[in-house]
This record gives structure tokens, C-alpha cells and sequence, in this order.
């Protein structure tokens, strides 16, 4: 018990003196952050259809892993508690290099690997082949595609509108504000005018880098409707914290509505001396 | 040129304590130097943390001095330098002068029974260099439009004109080109000296893990230090000289130009390698040091080295898991998820070695061994949470989130400055023959890994919340308000934090010139440096010692009342 | 094994083999580095459809062939004065000279090179190719410059007696340099004007 009162036996005053700045610096700053939200210990409930296979792989990893770090804890744990120094007590003489114990240690690893590694390795390589990377087919009736180009600090979207092509009069234009239909798939070919952005749909569990010079392929299939947040998760300078937009999820019948009448304003407005609006790129998969 | 002659000790102040060529000379002033910029660094994170926690109001005390137009208000562009420079500083000239300069010329000439380094001059040359990097770095805050904002990553084209104007990101990539030089040259020391400089008898088995540590680093270095060179210079010639290796032509255009992802595949092959840089040694001292405070020979030595120099070759090979997001073929991505997760292997029996190395041992717990434990402690925090980044599936929500942040800073910065502490306390009465604190250091180490511990731990919830990194304000926008409160908690455990190093400030400070005289072995080890006299003499070893004996030996049965014995006596038989 | 003597005339086999691996891993090291610009080069030469892209002003193939047998004559003419210098042999110096010549000759062809380019109005920032070639050459230059300083400092050393067969290490680090130099630059010949 001694020994272990040794580990604590402090000056107070340095105690104090150390303890004092923060508590200090936490009161002036006590008003400033008092807010009225509901708070949130986590995402918000996944809205597309990659939510619940990343929901279920990051609570078995966060399972796999609190196991082996409790278990490394009491490894820990024990030694220091029962293995102290006393007088005339001498340590366990042991070099460890017998071939039992590269056999022991082989072993350990090797169940290490399979336990954490290999079965996290399965599910994820599971997940990728039906989510992510399993791209709708863009000839597809079903398929929603949407041309996104970022730049300092915007996000501008493109949807083909009736026809189906991009880079023509009935193209729906729209900047930081991207409407899409419920439980259809959408595809995003994204690039960037300027510096490199990322895409980032936290409800929907999707992000993607816009690069500058390439396009870049993402898609989710939106199962909630509703509005989320867009976000840039790559630093692009200046204002990045404020390069955020909607995400408009329709349902079937609603979309359809907005769908023409959108292609229809879009016509509308369609100028053939605005270049800068001309932008648009052959599709890619 | 060489480091077994013997050369007069210098009498001039300039040649003594400035130019000097003497390791133990330079090892102090890599120590002096590195600590300083880490308390630079650090008040910057204090400055990044007050921003998330209260945005937008005056940081107290320093804010009106360094944020004279805004009324002591982080603006945006200056919070951005501050990140980029703490990332920067903490990195190339905190934890590397400090690990692997500092420690380094101490450790490795006295440990393997030389007189000096190798290469004496390249090795002063080598300490005025990164003081120099250090120098452009910091006059680089004082350019128009300020220091680089484009992150310690450096993306193009962020990183070229496109994105910032101004003379601070040149500089700043001059600044880690010359850091790099720097480091090649300590790296081609390091391993020329313990190839050819071990005293005799001394076998690569009879190295402390110390020493492996280093050795593995320096080959990093040699190895991965050049490919970053290289990418800046294509960089500085990108801004000043107007050529597009990284810039690209717009894709409407249909003309090709340059690839910014080029940059960060040749960025993260170096940046991938930098974090074993920066743990390695961290990770051989703490090998040592369990067992020099357990009195228990390190379990497993061989098997110790074969998996540090495991982690060597692989830390090549699983750089991709830094770029899933960026658009690389979805085999590509596979291979570097499976690479990343063999890497793993390794880590982890260095770990069950380090846990069988105090089992049943006799633990002396000072300080140094403290914080070798805490070792442990924060990097099974740090490398398990790596499994999340290592799976493609979870890594696309949670990169570029504060779960990132959280982890690299548990296993790159936590890990690698306790073991900067570990050392410190345990070199620190050769070095300047006076004793440290223990009752303060056994503070300073709970003051720090409990802080430490929910910083980081908060960070992960923060990220799994999807509040992604370098944002000035996550109150902008509507996902991210609910998290807000997650940043306050951070924030008041970082000042915790940040207060607590004080203590060590204050411990190193007062001990260099006040502390009780140390005596040659205090801690009863048996490597060659604690068999030296303190003060260690100017060219250390009269006589080359001869080796007999490994550097672990402690509690042999036959070793009667003393329960370790020095490398250079034999065993009883 | 250990001499206790300062500022020996003669260096020890010992310090002199310690010398070489040193530079060995400098080679090393900065092969890695040259390694990365001509990896850099081959990716953003595979983004560019035909190579080298048509319609642009391209250095002098005849000139550059010249320079290219030039430095490979200086790398041979400093390989035999090392050979020499070690042996005690005759020509040491004469031999050294006439490698640090042509290594200048390589030197003015390379600024031709440029000047030749830049004169016909290309330049660094005209598109991907004029990039990787300005870039990739002035880092080759900017180390045969240094090299050429260090083979003037060897010239006059052995002048003065300071190098020969008592203290050759340096001399051997230096030429091991020099040639190293001299395989970058064929590399570089070959990315650029024969594959």
C-alpha cells in the first residue's frame, strides 16, 4: 500500500498552481459555449443504404477492440500491482528465447490476426462488393446522375434533366443545393475547378474526393427522405468550414414534379452566351 | 574524419558549446532545441483548441498581442497557419530533434562503446541544418499574407499558387526540405557508426533495443527523407517557376498537365515511413527501459528486433490507406487494406513482448518507467483504433474526421513524446550529472495521460459523429451543432494537458542547474553508458570497452545480492 | 586499434573503408531521390497521350547525345585518375584534369540546352514535357554544379599535396560521386530523348 501511496504523493502547490490555468481558462470560456442543443454522442441515423453495413462493422471493430485493449489493460494491470519491488525479492530470470516461446508468441500472433484482422478483412471486402464499390449502372433507367463541381467554396451540381444528357438546355443547374429522389440509386462523377475538395455526406455515409484535372465516382441509394448537410471534408483553404450545402431527398411522386418543372425553368433560362455555364463532361464510370 | 581518434577537447566558447563536434555537445542542443519548438507547438494547440471550443472570441492573455487586428480573434487564414505550423513544428522539429536527434547522439556512441559519431562534422552539419529549417519556418510567420494555411500535408494545389498566394508556403517547403537534409544526414551517421563503431565483443545482439530503434529510424530516414525532397522541390518549382507538375488542366479542357495525387502518392510514401520514424525509437527505448525497471531481461530480444525491422520494410508498403478516398482503383485499395492489417502483426508481438518483459518482474516504478507503461497504454489505444482506418468501408465516413486526428495523435505524438519522457527522465542524470523530480514527474505523468486519454478518446467520439478536421468553427454548419459540446470537453482536458507540461518545464529547469548530483549509476543498469563516469569525460572511453555480456541481464540466479551486471563483466557460469 | 595521433597525414584502411560505406549510403540515399523525380516523370508522362506531345519545341537530340558522351568521358578520365592516385602511379593529376574539364564541357552543353529552348521561346512553364525537363535537369545541375566544386577542390589538393595515395578517401568519395552524376544524367537521356 505504501508503494502505492508513493505514486501519488504530490506537492501541493504545484498541484494547485497546474490545476488553477485550466479551471481559470475553462471559466472565462463557460459563457461562451453555453447552448441549448440537443446534444449527440454519435452520427445521426444512417439515410442511405450503406448505413447499417457501416453501423454494424464499426461497432464489431469497436467490439473486437475494446476486448483486446481491456485485455492488454489487465496485462498491464496485473505486473504493476503484484509484481512491485521489495527487498530481497529477485524477478523471474527469463530471456524468452526458447523455441516454446516463439512458438507461444507465433501463436498469439496468429489468432491476433485471424480475430481482429481477418474477420474484419471479410466483412469489410463483403461490404465493399455490394456497397461502395458496386456502382449502378449508368444506362440504367433507375440510376439518378448528377455532375458535381467544386471550387472555392462552392459546391455546383448538374442533373441531366428529361433527356438524359448532359451538357444540353434542359441540364438542372443548381449550386449548394442538390435534389435527388428516395430509393433510387444516385451516381456522382465529381471533379474541381480549383483545389481539392471532398464530398461529404455524413447521413448517408459517403465521402469522395473532388479532384482538379480528374473525375472522381461515387454513388448511395437515399432510403429517408428529408434535407442534409453537404459537406467538404478535404482543406481548401479560407472559408473550407463554410463550403457546405443541402441535400433534398424526394419521394417518388414528388421528385417526378419537381424533376420537369425544374427541366422546364431550366430551358427557360438556358443562355448560349454563357460559357461559364456551359461546364459539363462526357460521363464516366 | 572518423570517430575513434581522439581529438583535443576545444577551449573556445564558439567551438565548446556552439560548433562543437562532440555528440553528447550536439545531442544537447537537439534536446534544448527540440524542446523549445515543442512548447511553441504546444501553445499553438492551445490557441486551435480555445478557437473550436469558443469560436470566434478573443483568446485570453496572448490574443491581443499576436491577433492585434481582430482584437485578440483567431481569424480563419491565421487559424489555418496555426494548424499547419503545429502540425509542422510538433512533427519535423519537436518530436524528430528531440527522439532521434537528441536522443540518438546521446544514446548510440555511448551504448555501443564508441568515442564519438562516425562522421563528427556531418553530424554538427547536421544539427545547424535543421536549425536552419527552423529558422526559414519561423521567419516564414512574418512574411506578407503570413505562414503557409495549406495543412502540415502540403496537398497541391492547395499547396501551389492556386490556392496560396504569398511567399509562406515556398518557405515552408524549403523549410522541410531542409529539415530533410538535415535528417539524411544524421540517418547515414547513425548507421555508418553502428556498423562500424560497436566495441569489441559487442555482437548486433548484444545492441540495447535503444539502439535498434535508432538504427531502424536512420534507415527510414536514408530511405524516405529524399522522396519528400523531391516532392517539394517539385513544389517550390511549381510556385516560383511556374512549371504544372501539379497542376492540373481543367477536365472540360481535355488537356492533361500535371497530377496532384502524384504529390500525395510521393507525400505518403515518405509520410507513411514518418510515423515509424517517429515510433521506432520511441519504441526501442521503451523496450529497454521495461526492462531495465522490471530487472528482467527483455522477452524475446531476437523476436523484438525481427518485428521492429518487420514494421521497417512494411512501413513502405501500406502508405494507400492514406488516399481511399481519393479515387484509386478498388484493387489497389484492397491491397493496401490487406498490407495495412498484416502490418499489424508486428505491433502487436512487440506488444506481447513488452507485457511478457514485466510479467513476474521486480518493477521499480520511477518515472521513466511510468511513462514506458504509459506507452503502452496510449499506443493500444492508438494502434487499435487504427483497424477502423485500416477497413476501406469505415474509413470512407471517417476520414478527414477527428477520429483521424485522434488517432495519429495517440500513436504518432502521444506514444513518441512518452517515450521523449521516458528517456528524458532516464538519460537526463548522465547528461547533466543532477537528478530529476521524482515526485514531480510521477505528477507530470498523471497529469498528463488522464488529460491525454480524453482528449484523444473525445476526438474518436467526435469523429464517429462525423465532424470532420481543419474546420475554424463546427458550429456552421446545422450536422456538426450537436457535436459542439464534444469540443468543449476536448478542449478543457487539452488545457489540463497543456498546464501539466509546465510541471516538466519547471522539473527540467530546476533540476539542470539545482537538482542533487547524480551519481554514475543511479538506476543500476548495465549498458555501457551508465558504466561511464558523470560528468561523461570529453571523448567518453579512455579504453574501448570490451563486451561480454548482453544488455538485459538483470536477476541472473548466480548474480548473488546485485541483481544486474555490467555488458562489459562476464556472466557467472 | 585505436591511434591516438591527431590530424594523421596517412589514413588508416580502417577510417578510409568507413569513409566509402558512408558515401554509399549517401548514393543510396540520394538514388532515392532521383528515383522519385523519374518516377514523377514516368506517371506524368503516361497521363500525356503521345510522347514526346506534338507540336512543341524540343531540346537538340545531336546536342544532348554529345553532352551524354562527354560526362561519360569525364566519369572514365576521373576513374582513371583514381586508379592512379591510389597506386601512386603517374598522370594522377593531369588525369583529374581532364575530367573536371569535360566535366565543365557538360556543364556550357547543358546550358546550351536550355539556352537553345528558351531562345526558340519554350520555357519550364510552356506545358508537362518543357516541365519535366527544365525541373529534372536543373536538380541534376544544381549536384553536377556542387560535384564540379568539389572536383576543383580535389585538383588543387593535389596540387598542394594534400591528396594522393597517403589520403585518398576523399578522392574516391568524390569520383564515386561524380559517376554517380553521371548515371542520373543517362537515365534522364533516356527517358528523354531515346525511349
Amino acid at each position: 500500500m505504501n508503494a502505492l501511496r508513493s505514486l501519488f504523493s504530490f506537492p501541493t502547490k504545484a498541484v494547485a498552481a497546474v490545476l488553477a490555468t485550466p479551471l481559470a481558462l475553462g471559466l472565462l470560456s463557460a459563457g461562451a459555449t453555453a447552448q441549448d442543443v440537443a446534444k449527440r454522442w454519435g452520427p445521426t441515423d444512417p439515410a442511405s443504404t450503406f448505413g447499417e453495413d457501416f453501423q454494424y462493422l464499426f461497432w464489431l471493430i469497436t467490439t473486437l477492440v475494446s476486448v483486446s485493449f481491456a485485455i492488454v489493460c489487465v496485462l498491464l494491470l496485473i505486473p504493476v500491482l503484484r509484481d512491485r519491488a521489495k527487498p530481497g525479492k529477485k524477478a523471474h530470470y527469463d530471456h524468452g528465447s526458447s523455441l516454446h516461446d516463439k512458438r507461444f508468441t507465433a501463436v498469439v500472433s496468429l489468432i491476433v490476426f485471424v480475430v481482429l484482422d481477418a474477420w474484419v478483412l471479410v466483412v469489410a471486402m463483403k461490404d465493399l462488393r455490394e456497397g461502395y464499390w458496386n456502382i449502378p449502372a449508368p444506362d440504367d433507367e433507375k440510376t439518378y446522375k448528377v455532375e458535381v463541381l467544386a471550387q472555392q467554396w462552392a459546391w455546383n451540381f448538374r442533373a441531366t434533366g428529361a433527356d438524359g444528357e448532359f451538357g444540353t438546355a434542359d441540364d438542372i443547374l443548381s449550386t449548394n443545393t442538390l435534389v435527388v429522389p428516395k430509393d433510387r440509386p444516385v451516381s456522382l462523377n465529381l471533379t474541381s475547378k480549383d483545389v481539392i475538395h471532398a464530398f461529404f455526406l455524413p447521413d448517408m455515409r459517403v465521402k469522395r474526393d473532388a479532384n482538379p484535372g480528374a473525375v472522381n465516382i461515387a454513388w448511395f441509394q437515399p432510403v429517408v427522405d428529408g434535407e442534409f448537410d453537404i459537406l467538404c471534408a478535404e482543406l481548401c483553404g479560407y472559408a473550407h468550414y463554410q463550403m457546405h450545402g443541402k441535400l433534398q431527398v424526394l419521394e417518388k411522386g414528388v421528385f417526378d414534379e419537381w424533376e420537369q418543372e425544374a427541366s422546364r425553368l431550366a430551358v427557360a433560362a438556358h443562355d448560349a452566351e454563357d460559357t461559364e455555364a456551359h461546364w459539363a463532361w462526357e460521363w464516366q464510370e | 574524419m572518423s570517430g575513434d581518434h581522439i581529438h583535443p577537447e576545444p577551449t573556445s566558447f564558439l567551438k565548446k558549446h556552439v560548433f562543437s563536434v562532440d555528440h553528447k555537445v550536439i545531442a544537447k542542443q537537439f534536446l534544448w532545441f527540440g524542446l523549445i519548438w515543442l512548447l511553441v507547438g504546444g501553445v499553438m494547440a492551445m490557441m486551435i483548441r480555445w478557437q473550436l471550443a469558443n469560436p470566434g472570441s478573443p483568446v485570453p492573455v496572448i490574443g491581443g498581442l499576436l491577433f492585434p487586428r481582430t482584437g485578440g480573434v483567431i481569424d480563419p487564414a491565421s487559424y489555418n497557419m496555426l494548424f499547419t505550423m503545429h502540425g509542422t513544428i510538433m512533427i519535423f522539429l519537436g518530436l524528430t530533434p528531440v527522439l532521434i536527434g537528441a536522443f540518438g547522439n546521446w544514446c548510440i556512441p555511448l551504448m555501443i562503446g564508441a568515442r564519438d559519431m562516425i562522421f563528427p562534422l556531418l553530424n554538427m552539419l547536421s544539427f545547424w541544418t535543421v536549425a536552419l529549417g527552423g529558422a526559414v519556418g519561423f521567419y516564414s510567420l512574418f512574411v506578407p499574407l503570413g505562414a503557409t494555411e495549406a495543412g502540415w500535408t502540403g496537398y497541391p494545389t492547395l499547396s501551389t499558387t492556386v490556392g496560396t498566394q504569398g511567399d509562406g508556403e515556398t518557405l515552408w517547403a524549403v523549410a522541410v526540405f531542409l529539415i530533410g537534409a538535415s535528417s539524411i544526414m544524421g540517418g547515414i551517421n547513425y548507421i555508418t557508426t553502428i556498423i562500424r563503431l560497436r566495441a569489441p565483443g559487442m555482437k548486433w545482439s548484444d545492441m540495447p533495443l535503444t539502439v535498434w530503434g535508432l538504427f531502424f529510424t536512420a534507415v527510414l530516414n536514408v530511405l524516405f527523407l529524399p522522396v519528400i525532397g523531391s516532392a517539394m522541390l517539385l513544389l517550390i518549382m511549381d510556385r516560383v517557376f511556374g512549371t504544372s507538375f501539379y497542376v492540373p488542366a481543367s477536365i472540360m479542357s481535355g488537356a492533361s498537365g500535371g497530377d496532384p495525387i502524384l504529390y500525395q502518392h510521393l507525400f505518403w510514401i515518405f509520410g507513411h515511413p514518418e510515423v515509424y520514424i517517429l515510433i521506432l525509437p520511441a519504441w526501442g527505448i521503451v523496450a529497454d527501459l521495461l526492462s531495465f525497471f522490471a530487472r528482467k531481461p527483455a522477452f524475446g530480444y531476437k523476436v523484438t528486433v525481427g518485428a521492429m525491422f518487420a514494421v521497417t520494410v512494411l512501413s513502405a508498403v501500406v502508405y494507400g490507406h492514406h488516399m481511399f478516398t481519393t479515387g484509386m482503383y478498388a484493387m489497389l485499395g484492397e491491397s493496401f487494406m490487406l498490407l495495412t492489417m498484416i502490418i499489424s502483426v508486428p505491433g502487436e508481438i512487440l506488444f506481447f513482448n513488452w507485457l511478457h518483459t514485466i510479467w513476474r518482474g521486480s518493477l521499480r516504478l520511477t518515472t521513466s518507467m511510468l511513462f514506458a507503461l504509459g506507452v503502452i497504454f496510449v499506443f493500444g489505444l492508438g494502434g487499435l483504433t487504427g483497424l477502423y482506418l485500416a477497413t476501406i468501408s469505415t474509413d470512407i465516413f471517417l476520414h478527414d474526421t477527428y477520429f483521424v486526428v485522434g488517432h495519429f495523435h495517440l500513436t504518432m505524438a502521444a506514444s513518441a513524446l512518452f517515450g521523449a519522457f521516458g528517456a528524458t527522465y532516464f538519460f537526463f542524470p548522465k547528461m547533466f550529472g543532477r537528478m530529476m523530480s521524482e515526485k514531480l514527474g510521477k505528477l507530470h505523468f498523471w497529469l498528463t495521460i488522464v488529460p491525454l486519454t480524453v482528449v484523444f478518446c473525445t476526438m474518436f467520439i467526435s469523429g464517429y459523429g462525423g465532424m470532420p478536421r481543419r474546420y475554424y468553427d463546427h458550429t456552421s454548419a446545422d450536422y456538426l451543432v450537436p457535436l459542439q459540446h464534444l469540443n468543449t470537453i476536448t478542449t478543457h482536458s487539452a488545457f489540463l494537458l497543456g498546464a501539466a507540461q509546465l510541471i516538466f518545464a519547471w522539473n527540467f529547469i530546476r533540476s539542470r542547474w539545482w537538482g542533487p548530483k547524480a551519481s554514475d549509476n543511479p538506476w543500476e543498469v548495465g549498458t555501457l553508458d551508465w558504466q561511464m563516469p558523470t560528468p561523461v569525460p570529453h571523448y567518453n572511453f579512455k579504453e574501448i570497452p570490451v563486451v561480454k555480456t548482453g544488455p538485459h541481464e538483470f536477476s541472473h540466479p548466480k548474480l548473488g545480492d546485485r541483481d544486474w551486471i555490467p555488458q562489459t563483466e562476464e556472466l557467472p557460469a | 586499434m585505436t591511434t591516438l595521433a591527431m590530424d594523421t597525414p596517412r589514413e588508416d584502411p580502417r577510417s578510409r573503408a568507413n569513409a566509402t560505406l558512408g558515401m554509399i549510403f549517401f548514393i543510396g540515399s540520394w538514388s532515392m531521390a532521383f528515383g522519385t523525380l523519374f518516377l514523377s516523370f514516368l506517371i506524368l508522362r503516361e497521363r500525356v497521350g503521345t510522347w514526346p506531345p506534338p507540336g512543341i519545341v524540343l531540346p537538340s537530340f545531336p546536342m544532348a547525345t554529345v553532352a551524354t558522351l562527354v560526362l561519360l568521358g569525364s566519369s572514365v578520365a576521373v576513374h582513371a585518375a583514381v586508379k592512379r592516385g591510389r597506386a601512386d602511379a603517374g598522370g594522377f593529376a593531369g588525369l583529374w584534369a581532364l575530367g573536371t574539364v569535360l566535366g565543365v564541357a557538360f556543364a556550357a552543353l547543358q546550358s546550351w540546352l536550355w539556352f537553345d529552348l528558351l531562345a526558340a521561346g519554350s520555357g519550364p512553364q510552356a506545358g508537362t514535357y518543357e516541365s519535366l525537363f527544365f525541373g529534372l535537369t536543373w536538380v541534376h545541375a544544381a549536384h553536377v554544379v556542387v560535384a564540379l566544386l568539389a572536383l576543383l577542390w580535389i585538383q588543387l589538393g593535389i596540387r598542394t599535396g594534400r591528396y594522393g595515395a597517403h589520403r585518398i578517401s576523399t578522392v574516391q568519395n568524390t569520383a564515386m560521386f561524380w559517376h554517380f552524376m553521371d548515371v542520373v544524367w543517362v537515365v534522364l537521356y533516356l527517358g528523354f530523348f531515346v525511349f
